[in-house]
C-alpha cells in the first residue's frame, strides 16, 4: 500500500480539538462546503480505509493496526458520511472512485458489500464501468472471495502495493508480505475480470543497488502491468524508519544513486511502453489513473473516511485523521472535517503550478500567466522571467503554449516549482523601485555626533 | 531636597568589565535610602532591556543621593537606619525622636555608574570630566585587569582622586591581599589604602561612604560668574525629547532660562531641571558643582553635541569648557533589508525608519545609505566596536521590527591617492577625503589626497593609489606568565609588533603590542581568551594609521564579483585568507540547480577556487493527490528558509555566508 504520508502538519490537525457541540447540532457539511455547481457537479470520490495489518516502518500515515472489532463502526460512519456527501454530485454519474488506505483489502467481504451497496444507493455508478473504480490492495490480503465481491460491486482497477520483490529490502521496509503473493494476487484479479492493474514500487531503499532496482523493475514488467508507480523512499519525520536511520542502523541511499535510479526507472519503463505521466507514475497510453489526474488537474472530488481530503470549487477540506475522532463525529451528528481552506486565487495558482508541473502535460502557460496578472502588478512579468530562467537551465520546456518539465527538470521538480512560486511571492511585496532611496554622491556628513 | 546646603561630591565608579560597578551602585543607593527595599532589584541602573539581558552596562547613568557623614569618622550610618522611605517628591522624613544632625553633615553625592566594556570606553571618559573623584573597583578574585588600568589612567589624567576598592571579598576564592599588592605594583596606590567591600553582602559599605565624603575633594569654586555647564551625556526619550545631563562648573541655571550651546550657537528654553535619585525628581535650579538633567524642548540628538558647554543666552560666558573628542567609529558594516528581491521597495523604507529611530537613542553609531550591486539598497553603519555592532543589530531587529542581512565588519582605511581628485570608487561612488583636522591626517605630500574608505568595494582604481593605510592600535594584554609565549605567537601571527612587558604580580604580566585593528576586531578576543583559559584580558586603542602591503581580495561567485564579500588583506595573507573564505562559502551557500564556481582573486589573478556541486535530485516522490495542502505547506517552509538570503545574479547567498569573510583561514 502506498504510504499516504502523514505530514508534520497533520500534527496540527490532531492538536486541533474537534468542535464540541450538543448531539445532532454540529455544523453539517452543508455549512462547510460551497454549494455544488450545477454546471460542474463533482464526478470523483475518494474513500479512505484506515486499517493496516501491520505498521510499515517508512509510513507516517495515521493508520491503525487492524483489530477486527473497529471495522463495523467504521463502515457505519462511512455509510452515513457517503450519504451526507451525495448531494454534491447532484445525481450526476460518478466517473472515478478510488478506495485507498491504509489497507482497503483488509475489510471483510461482508463489510465491503455494505460499502459497495451504500455507494450504489447514494451515488450514480451507472457509468463507472466505463470510468474508473480503483481499490488499493496489499498482495497478501487478496482472496478469491474479496476479488469477486469487488468485481461485482463495479471495481475495475486494482493497485497492488508490491514495493519490492527482494526479501531483504522488504524486511528493511518492514513489509511483511512474501513476494510470491504479488503474481498470485495479480492472477486472482484477472480471474474475476479486473484487467486494469497497477503496481507500487519503492526505490532508494537503504542497501539497495542499482542492479537490485533493475531486477525489481524487470520482475514487475514480467507481469505486463498497464500502470506502475515508483516512489523514492522518503524519510518522514516521526517514523520508525527515520528513527532507525538516526540511530545509525543504515545509511540512506546517496543522492547520486537515487538520481541514477530515478533516471533508470524512466529509461526501463519507457522502453517497455510505459511512459511517465507524473513524477512517480508510469502508464501505457490511455491507462493513466484518471482519478489521480483529477487531483492534479484541480478538478473537484468528494472525500470520505478519516484523513481523506476533498476539493470542491477551490475549497479544500480535510477529515479528522484519527479513527476515534472520526467515529465520534458520527455520534454528535456533524461533519468529520477538521480543516478547511477557503478558495483563494494566489493559493489556487500556486497549487496549480505545484501539481500541474509534476505532470508530463505540464500547465497551460497563457492561462497561468493570465491568472498571475490578475493577482498583482508585475506578477505576470516576474513569473514569465522565472520560467524563462528555468528554461534557460534546461529544466522547463516552454514550447507549444505549455510549460513542461524536461527529463532533467523532473529530477529537480521541487526547485523549479519553488522558483516559480517565489516569483509570485516577490510580486506580492509590491513593485520594485516604487520609492528608490537616494544614494548621496558625496558622503558629506554622517548624522549623529559630528554635527 | 533638604534646606541645609549640602557638601557636594561628584564621582564615577569605574572598573574592568563585570568587577561589580553596578552592584556596588545598588548598595550605595540602598544604604542611602534612595531606593526602598521594595523597588530594589539587581543592577537597578542598568535599565535597558539589553543591559539586563546581557548583564552588562552599556550606557553610563548619573544619579544623585543625599547622605550624612560625621567629618573625620571612618564609617557612616546608613540612612535606612533612621529615615523613612522617600515620598513622591524625593523627601525623606526622619523617624520619630531622631535628629538627622546626630548622623553628621549633609552630603549630596552625584555619581555615575560607567560601562566596563572597551567599546563603551568613551562613556567613561565623558563621565570622568564631570567628576572630582573615582571609585576604582577591582574584583578580589580576578585582580587587576586590562580595563582596570586603562580606566584608572583615564581618571589619573583627569587629575581625579581615586579610591581603590577591592570588591567581592565574600567569595571563597577572594585574595584581597594579593590584589592589593597588584594595585600597588601597577598603579602605585599603597596596598593598605584599598578598601575591602562586598557589593553583594554590603560589607565595607559604611567605610566606603565615609571615604567618599572624606577623600574626594569638593567641586572647585566657580571661576567666572556666567553659567558654564558641561554636557556629559544626552539621551532621547519618546515623550520628552532629548534630555541632556550637565555638570555645572560656574554660575547657576533655573527653569525658564534660555540656554545657548556654545559650540553650535543654538538656543533652547529650559522646561525642566531635575536629578535622578534614581527616580527623576524636579528641582527649581542648579548651582556650581552640581549635576542635573535638563529638558529644553530639544527634538533631536543631532541638535546636541555631548561635550559642548551650556551657557545663558542673556549673559553668555566667554570661553567654553574643554569638551570631548567625539567617539570615533572604528568598525563598519552594511545592513540590508532581508528580503530576497533586488532593489528598494518596502523593505528599505522600513529599515530606514528603524535606523533613524535608533540613531535618536544612540548617537554613537553612524549611518549612510549605500547601494550594492548584489544586495540592493541598505546602510553602511559605523560602530565603536564589535559589541556595539551586535547591540545595534539586535536593537534594529527587536525595536525596529526589521530583519536585516548584515555584511562582515571591516575597519576604515585611509587611501593615499595621486592628484587632487575628486575620486570615485570603481563602482562610481564619490569618495570622501579625510578631514585635515583629523588626528590621523598625516604625511600627505603635495599633489596627493588622503581618502577615507569604509569598505573594500569603495577602493578607487588601483592606478590612483599610492598606498593603503590601516588603523593601528596599541594593544595591552594582561595574561598569566606561563601563557606569554602563546600570546606572543598569536600577536606576531596577526602582524603585531611587540613593544614591552611589565610586571603585575608573581603570576601575571602586562604585554604591549602595536597591531593592526583589522587583525583584532573579530576572533582575536576569543582566541586570546582560549589561549589563556579565560584569564587573559585586553584593551586596545587606535593610535595611528600606517601603510602596509595591503591588497583587495575579490570573491567571484558564479564568475561575478560580489563586493560584499571582498576583503582588504595583507598580500602575504591573501592566499590563506582566500582559501579559507571560499571554503567557508562552499559550506554555506546551498547547492543550486547548477554548478557554482567560487574564486578568490587579486586583480585578474585567481589565487583559490572551489566548486559547489549542483543538486542532483530534488523532487518529492509523492504528491498524494488528495492532500495538496500538505505539499504546499512544505513549499511555504522552503520559501521561509530562503528569506534571510540575498540573490546575487542567479545565486542565493544566506546571511551567514557574508560572515565567511571573517574567516582568517588559520
Ligand atoms: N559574590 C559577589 N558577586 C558580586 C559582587 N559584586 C558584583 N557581583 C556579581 O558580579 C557580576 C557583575 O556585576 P555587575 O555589577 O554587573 O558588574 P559591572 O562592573 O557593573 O559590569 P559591566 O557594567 O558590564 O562592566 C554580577 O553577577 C554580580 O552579581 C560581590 O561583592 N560579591
Ligand atoms: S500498509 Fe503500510 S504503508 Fe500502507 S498505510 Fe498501512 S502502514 Fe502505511
Ligand atoms: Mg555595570
Amino acid at each position: 500500500m502506498p504510504d499516504r504520508t502523514r505530514t508534520p502538519d497533520d500534527q496540527v490537525y490532531h492538536a486541533r480539538p474537534l468542535p464540541v457541540v450538543g448531539p445532532r447540532q454540529g455544523p453539517g457539511l452543508a455549512s462547510l462546503l460551497p454549494r455544488p455547481d450545477p454546471a460542474r457537479p463533482a464526478r470523483s470520490l475518494y474513500v479512505h480505509v484506515p486499517f493496516c495489518y501491520h505498521k510499515c516502518h517508512y509510513c507516517d500515515f495515521y493508520s491503525i493496526v487492524d483489530t477486527r472489532d473497529r471495522q463495523a463502526p467504521f463502515v457505519d460512519r462511512l455509510v452515513s458520511e457517503l450519504e451526507a456527501l451525495a448531494p454534491w454530485s447532484l445525481g450526476a454519474p460518478l466517473q472515478t472512485v478510488f478506495v485507498g488506505g491504509g489497507t482497503p483489502s483488509l475489510l471483510t467481504p461482508p463489510l465491503w458489500r455494505r460499502v459497495l451497496n451504500a455507494l450504489t444507493r447514494h451515488f450514480d455508478l451507472s457509468q463507472i464501468r466505463a470510468g474508473e473504480f480503483t481499490v488499493e490492495c496489499n498482495p497478501e490480503t487478496v482472496t478469491p472471495e474479496l476479488m469477486a465481491t469487488l468485481a461485482e460491486g463495479g471495481v475495475n482497477r486494482v493497485s497492488f502495493g508490491a514495493q519490492s520483490f527482494n526479501r531483504a529490502h522488504l524486511k528493511t521496509l518492514e513489509r511483511w508480505h512474501d513476494p510470491e503473493n504479488v503474481p498470485r494476487a495479480w492472477a486472482l484479479a484477472e480471474a474475476v475480470g479486473i484487467r486494469r492493474r497497477s503496481l507500487d514500487l519503492i526505490f532508494a531503499i537503504p542497501g539497495q543497488t542499482l542492479g537490485d532496482w533493475d531486477a525489481d523493475l524487470r520482475t514487475a514488467l514480467d507481469l505486463r502491468p498497464e500502470h506502475v508507480s515508483c516512489y523514492a523512499l522518503t524519510f518522514e519525520p516521526n517514523t520508525a524508519m527515520t528513527a532507525r536511520w538516526a540511530r545509525g542502523e543504515f545509511a540512506r541511499a546517496p543522492e547520486d544513486l537515487e538520481a541514477a535510479m530515478f533516471e533508470h526507472t524512466l529509461a526501463t519503463l519507457r522502453g517497455a511502453g510505459l511512459d511517465r505521466y507524473e513524477v512517480s507514475n508510469f502508464a501505457r497510453p490511455g491507462q493513466e489513473s484518471r482519478h489521480n489526474l483529477a487531483y492534479w488537474r484541480q478538478e473537484d472530488w468528494l472525500a470520505a473516511g478519516p484523513a481523506a481530503a476533498g476539493h470542491v470549487r477551490g475549497l479544500r477540506w480535510k477529515n479528522a485523521p484519527r479513527l476515534d475522532d472520526y467515529l465520534r463525529t458520527g455520534e454528535r451528528g456533524f461533519a468529520p472535517v477538521v480543516d478547511v481552506e477557503a478558495p483563494e486565487p494566489r493559493r489556487n495558482l500556486v497549487e496549480r503550478l505545484l501539481t500541474g508541473l509534476r505532470l508530463r502535460e505540464g500547465v497551460d502557460s497563457a492561462a497561468v500567466l493570465c491568472d498571475a496578472a490578475a493577482l498583482a502588478d508585475g506578477a505576470e512579468d516576474r513569473l514569465a522571467r522565472a520560467a524563462a530562467g528555468q528554461s534557460g537551465l534546461g529544466l522547463l520546456d516552454p514550447s507549444r503554449g505549455r510549460w513542461r518539465l524536461t527529463d532533467s527538470g523532473f529530477l529537480l521538480a521541487d526547485s523549479v516549482i519553488l522558483a516559480l512560486a517565489e516569483a509570485l511571492d516577490a510580486a506580492r511585496r509590491g513593485p520594485v523601485g516604487s520609492r528608490q532611496p537616494e544614494v548621496p554622491q558625496h558622503a558629506a556628513e554622517f548624522p549623529g555626533e559630528r554635527a | 531636597m533638604p534646606d541645609q546646603t549640602p557638601h557636594v561630591r561628584n564621582f564615577s565608579i569605574i572598573a574592568h568589565i563585570d568587577h561589580g560597578k553596578s552592584t556596588l551602585a545598588d548598595r550605595l543607593l540602598q544604604a542611602t535610602n534612595a531606593v526602598s527595599a521594595r523597588e530594589a532589584r539587581e543592577q537597578i541602573l542598568d535599565s535597558m532591556d539589553l543591559e539586563r539581558e546581557r548583564g552588562i552596562t552599556i550606557k553610563a547613568s548619573a544619579v544623585t543621593v543625599m547622605h550624612r557623614h560625621r567629618p573625620g569618622s571612618a564609617a557612616d550610618d546608613f540612612e535606612t537606619e533612621y529615615e523613612d522611605a522617600a515620598d513622591e517628591s524625593g523627601h525623606h522624613t526622619t523617624r520619630k525622636g531622631e535628629s538627622p544632625d546626630e548622623h553628621g553633615d549633609l552630603y549630596m553625592l552625584n555619581f555615575i555608574d560607567t560601562p566596563g566594556h572597551v567599546d563603551f570606553n568613551y562613556e567613561v571618559s565623558r563621565a570622568l570630566k564631570a567628576c572630582e573623584g573615582a571609585i576604582l573597583v577591582v574584583d578580589a578574585t580576578q585582580g587587576v585587569q586590562a580595563q582596570t588600568l586603562v580606566n584608572a589612567y583615564l581618571a589619573i589624567n583627569e587629575n581625579l582622586v581615586i579610591v581603590p576598592v577591592i570588591n567581592k571579598i565574600d567569595l571563597p576564592s577572594a585574595r584581597p591581599d594579593d590584589v592589593a599588592m597588584e594595585i600597588e605594583q601597577t598603579l602605585g596606590f599603597p596596598a593598605e589604602d584599598c578598601l575591602l567591600v562586598s557589593a553583594k553582602t554590603g560589607q565595607g559599605i559604611r567605610e566606603l561612604l565615609a571615604s567618599i565624603c572624606e577623600k574626594f575633594p569638593p567641586p572647585r569654586p566657580p571661576v567666572v560668574t556666567q553659567l558654564r555647564g558641561l554636557i556629559f551625556d544626552a539621551v532621547y526619550d519618546d515623550y520628552r525629547g532629548v534630555i541632556i545631563y550637565i555638570r555645572v562648573f560656574d554660575g547657576a541655571l533655573k527653569v525658564g532660562d534660555k540656554i545657548r550651546m556654545m559650540g553650535t550657537g543654538r538656543t533652547f528654553q529650559v522646561t525642566d531641571i531635575g536629578k535622578m535619585t534614581p527616580k527623576p525628581v524636579r528641582v527649581p535650579g542648579v548651582g556650581p558643582g552640581e549635576t542635573a538633567y535638563v529638558c529644553a524642548a530639544i527634538r533631536s540628538l543631532k541638535d546636541v553635541r555631548v561635550g559642548d558647554t551650556v551657557t545663558l543666552d542673556s549673559d553668555p560666558a566667554i570661553e567654553a569648557l574643554t569638551g570631548y573628542q567625539p567617539p570615533r567609529q572604528m568598525v563598519f558594516c552594511d545592513f540590508y533589508p532581508a528580503t530576497s528581491e533586488e532593489g528598494g521597495g518596502p523593505g528599505f523604507e522600513e529599515l530606514r525608519d528603524a535606523v533613524e529611530k535608533l540613531s535618536l537613542n544612540d548617537s554613537s553609531f553612524t549611518f549612510l545609505p549605500v547601494h550594492s550591486e548584489a544586495l540592493g539598497f541598505g546602510f553602511r553603519c559605523g560602530f565603536l566596536g564589535l559589541l556595539h555592532m551586535d547591540i545595534i543589530q539586535e536593537r534594529l531587529e527587536r525595536e525596529g521590527g526589521v530583519e536585516v542581512v548584515q555584511t562582515a565588519p571591516t575597519v576604515s582605511y585611509h587611501v593615499l591617492c595621486r592628484g587632487q581628485g575628486p575620486f570615485a570608487s570603481t563602482g562610481g561612488q564619490a569618495l570622501k577625503p579625510v578631514e585635515p583636522s583629523s588626528p590621523f591626517y598625516r604625511d600627505v605630500p603635495p599633489a596627493s589626497t588622503l581618502l577615507e574608505v569604509h569598505n573594500p568595494a569603495e577602493l578607487p582604481d588601483g592606478s590612483h593609489i599610492i598606498e593603503i593605510r590601516e588603523p593601528m592600535c596599541t594593544l595591552e594584554i594582561m595574561c598569566p606568565k606561563d601563557k606569554i609565549g602563546d600570546i606572543m605567537k598569536l600577536c606576531l601571527d596577526r602582524r603585531g609588533h611587540y613593544k614591552s612587558q611589565s610586571f603585575v604580580s608573581e603570576t601575571r604580566d602586562l604585554l604591549k603590542f602595536e597591531i593592526p585593528l583589522a587583525e583584532i576586531i573579530y576572533d582575536f578576543f576569543d582566541k586570546m581568551k582560549g589561549l589563556t583559559s579565560g584569564y587573559g584580558t585586553m584593551d586596545y586603542e587606535v593610535v595611528s594609521y600606517k601603510p602596509d602591503d595591503l591588497v583587495k581580495l575579490d570573491i567571484l561567485v558564479n564568475a561575478e564579483p560580489v563586493e560584499a564579500l571582498a576583503v582588504i588583506t595583507h598580500r602575504h595573507k591573501a592566499e590563506q585568507r582566500g582559501r579559507g573564505l571560499i571554503a567557508r562559502l562552499k559550506e554555506q551557500i546551498p547547492r543550486h540547480q547548477f554548478e557554482i564556481p567560487l574564486q578568490a582573486a587579486i586583480g585578474a589573478k585567481v589565487i583559490a577556487r572551489e566548486t559547489i556541486k549542483s543538486v542532483r535530485k530534488n523532487v518529492l516522490a509523492k504528491c498524494y493527490g488528495g492532500d495538496v495542502s500538505r505539499k504546499r505547506k512544505l513549499l511555504e517552509k522552503q520559501k521561509e528558509g530562503k528569506k534571510r538570503m540575498k540573490s546575487v545574479g542567479s545565486v542565493t547567498i544566506p546571511q551567514e555566508a557574508f560572515m565567511a569573510v571573517l574567516d582568517t583561514g588559520e
